[in-house]
């Protein structure tokens, strides 16, 4: 049993780590102010690789495994929460699913653009009233000669706003329930792709959360993802998979938080001594790093698993309950301690704390893994 | 064309240092290491000149140091080194510079390098004086402290930083050794396709005592943090007064205004 990551993973880690400190890091208050990562960062975050990290070299990436997936998104969420999901939802909820259910076409063909970021991923899934209940989708299509015609709504599509390459599910006949439901391959700037608008949000404001109208597009049949039926599958497989794309931004935001909370109970001076000689502050350091080194440990096996081909919907479900609900309480306490300055912008707790809410949500509600992991104990 | 680079693994410069219980080095329990920061601008000036002549350099990428400094080698590697040279000494802190020069002289004399780049310095003993006694030792021509660096045929221009805010240009035919100052380059991130690509580079590994060189010359007697020095110097009162006080402070005690 070997807890130490390896030379080649740490290498990929301080790699990463000191592009973030120096490129990412000073951008990421204007990234949530101005709802917008800059083009700019997006290009070098592409030149890096950052977008390829475990697509076989074959097909464009880097070829290195969910571990290394897992520890890029934490780096680059230690700085900017908005960065770290724009990476992890186009890596394991568009990428992923092509490299598991795709054909050898449809890897040659879309997986190149999508590792070298010329195309950025995205899963339309969610709709107004098919969140959790994903059976209950009202997007549906019809066979039209060889090929398909899709008419819906989605909502909440992380990326969306790229118009890259998305993983679009709809149904057949919504008496079939999850039965009916298929996934296909589609272009986002094709006609009958409409954006409604990209969400105004709470946190993780840098990242589009957009709304689309599906209207008589065609789809044509080689873009058909896995068989016809097998939609369901593809989405729970993914989402078991995003889970720990999702608990390594987690992990990453509530790090980046605790490391300024750390410095500043150091640095900040009351009644004549440091804040962090009251024992009032220890406590809450402890309590933070305990939370974040066992959420680390869980995540890192988590992604272990995927890759060694082990079952993993459990851990990774419980990955994500555990690094989502350490990262708002350590963003939370992270404010705590930096008192009224935790409150201000520049201090970037107060952003960290309003990123870290979302990872309780997307990908599977904290509720919906606590679902999956008691229905597999009690199974 | 054969180049050599030296690099060394460092604690991260922001850490809590300890003195070991011999009381002659930093306890390096708990540290977090990595690349020494002027070896990145080596490796980086390095690859350039491959990039500059094309695949006919061959870069290594040498450090000496415990099992964990194979992250500095694999990094130099993902930065576009060719092959990587461990020798092994997990007690590299105990000899002094002259020694660790006379290792890696013994390692690359019989190697026909045309060119070593190293780091001006190490952030950790700072002696810079390991490339120097290197030259020295191998009969190569040197030059220190450079922030330009220029390659025609065998013929290789520099300018090095002098203290007082002079530059000199130097040229020599190589081969040489170079050390490399801030300012020489922006190093290059390691990209993940090539992070992968170095898993495949040959690596090789020997003890130290396969080099086993002279006696050292000097020795660390005793290591310690100094005491605190007393509080910043905080200038009260009238604002025109207190900038003017603070411009005869900065002329006075600092090379800041003259």
């Amino acid at each position: 049993m070997d807890f130490e990551l390896s030379p080649d993973h740490k290498v990929l880690q301080s790699s990463v780590r000191d592009f973030v400190e120096k490129e990412v890091k000073p951008l990421a208050i204007q990234i949530d102010e101005n709802h917008k990562i800059p083009d700019e960062l997006i290009q070098k975050i592409s030149a890096l690789g950052l977008l390829g990290s475990f697509i076989p070299e074959v097909y464009g990436g880097a070829g290195l495994d969910i571990l290394s997936y897992a520890l890029v998104v934490e780096e680059v969420s230690k700085a900017c929460a908005s960065s770290g999901v724009l990476i992890s939802a186009h890596t394991s909820l568009a990428c992923d699913p092509i490299l598991h259910f795709g054909t050898e076409s449809q890897k040659q063909k879309f997986l190149p653009p999508l590792a070298a970021g010329g195309k950025i991923g995205s899963f339309l899934l969610t709709e107004p009233e098919a969140g959790s209940d994903v059976a209950n989708m009202a997007t549906m299509y019809r066979k039209d000669g060889d090929g398909f015609i899709i008419n819906g709504n989605k909502i909440f599509v992380t990326n969306g706003g790229f118009r890259g390459t998305g993983i679009l599910f709809a149904s057949i006949d919504r008496n079939l329930k999850h039965k009916g439901i298929s996934a296909f391959i589609v272009d986002l700037e094709s006609e009958g792709v409409e954006i409604l608008r990209n969400e105004n949000k709470l946190g993780i404001r840098g990242s589009f959360t957009t709304s689309f109208s599906i209207n008589n597009l065609k789809v044509p049949a080689e873009n058909l993802l896995g068989s016809e039926g097998q939609g369901f599958k593809i989405a729970m497989e993914t989402l078991n998979g995003g889970r720990i794309g999702i608990a390594a931004q987690a992990l990453g935001i509530a790090e980046g938080a605790f490391e300024r909370a750390l410095a500043y109970s150091k640095e900040r001076k009351q009644f004549g001594h440091p804040i962090s000689e009251l024992q009032s502050i220890q406590f809450k350091l402890a309590d933070m790093y305990t939370r974040i080194e066992t959420s680390r440990l869980i995540v890192y096996r988590s992604a272990w698993l995927k890759e060694n081909k082990k079952s993993y919907a459990v851990e990774s479900a419980m990955c994500k309950l555990h690094a989502s609900e350490t990262a708002t309480y350590v963003t939370k306490e992270a404010i705590q301690i930096h008192g009224g300055y935790g409150y201000v912008t520049e201090y970037e707790v107060e952003r960290m704390y309003r990123d870290a809410k979302i990872t309780e949500i997307y990908e599977g509600t904290s509720e919906i893994q606590r679902l999956i992991i008691s229905k597999a104990l009690l199974s | 064309m054969k180049i050599l680079v030296c690099v060394k693994q460092v604690p991260d410069m922001e850490s809590r240092f300890k003195v070991n219980s011999e009381g002659v080095w930093y306890d390096e329990k708990d540290l977090a290491f990595k690349l020494n920061e002027y070896d990145e601008f080596a490796l980086e000036q390095a690859v350039r000149v491959k990039e500059q002549l094309g695949n006919t350099v061959d870069i290594t990428v040498l450090s000496i140091g415990p099992d964990r400094v194979v992250e500095a080698i694999k990094k130099g590697l993902a930065m576009g080194g060719d092959r990587g040279i461990h020798i092994k000494d997990d007690h590299p802190w105990q000899k002094d510079p002259w020694q660790i020069a006379s290792v890696i002289a013994a390692f690359a004399r019989d190697k026909n390098f045309d060119l070593v780049f190293t780091g001006l310095q190490s952030q950790d003993r700072g002696s810079a004086q390991v490339g120097g006694i290197l030259a020295e030792l191998l009969g190569f021509a040197c030059a220190t402290t450079l922030v330009a660096f220029e390659l025609n045929g065998d013929l290789v221009t520099v300018r090095q930083e002098l203290d007082g805010g002079m530059c000199a240009i130097l040229k020599f035919k190589l081969p040489a050794v170079v050390t490399c100052q801030m300012g020489l380059n922006t190093p290059r991130y390691p990209t993940l396709p090539n992070i992968m690509k170095a898993r495949q580079k040959e690596l090789l590994a020997f003890p130290v005592t396969n080099f086993i060189g002279p006696k050292n010359l000097a020795a660390t007697e005793r290591m310690y943090l100094p005491e605190k020095k007393g509080h910043g110097l905080v200038l009260e009162g009238d604002v025109n007064e207190v900038a003017d006080r603070l411009v005869g402070v900065l002329k006075e005690k600092t090379t800041v205004l003259r």
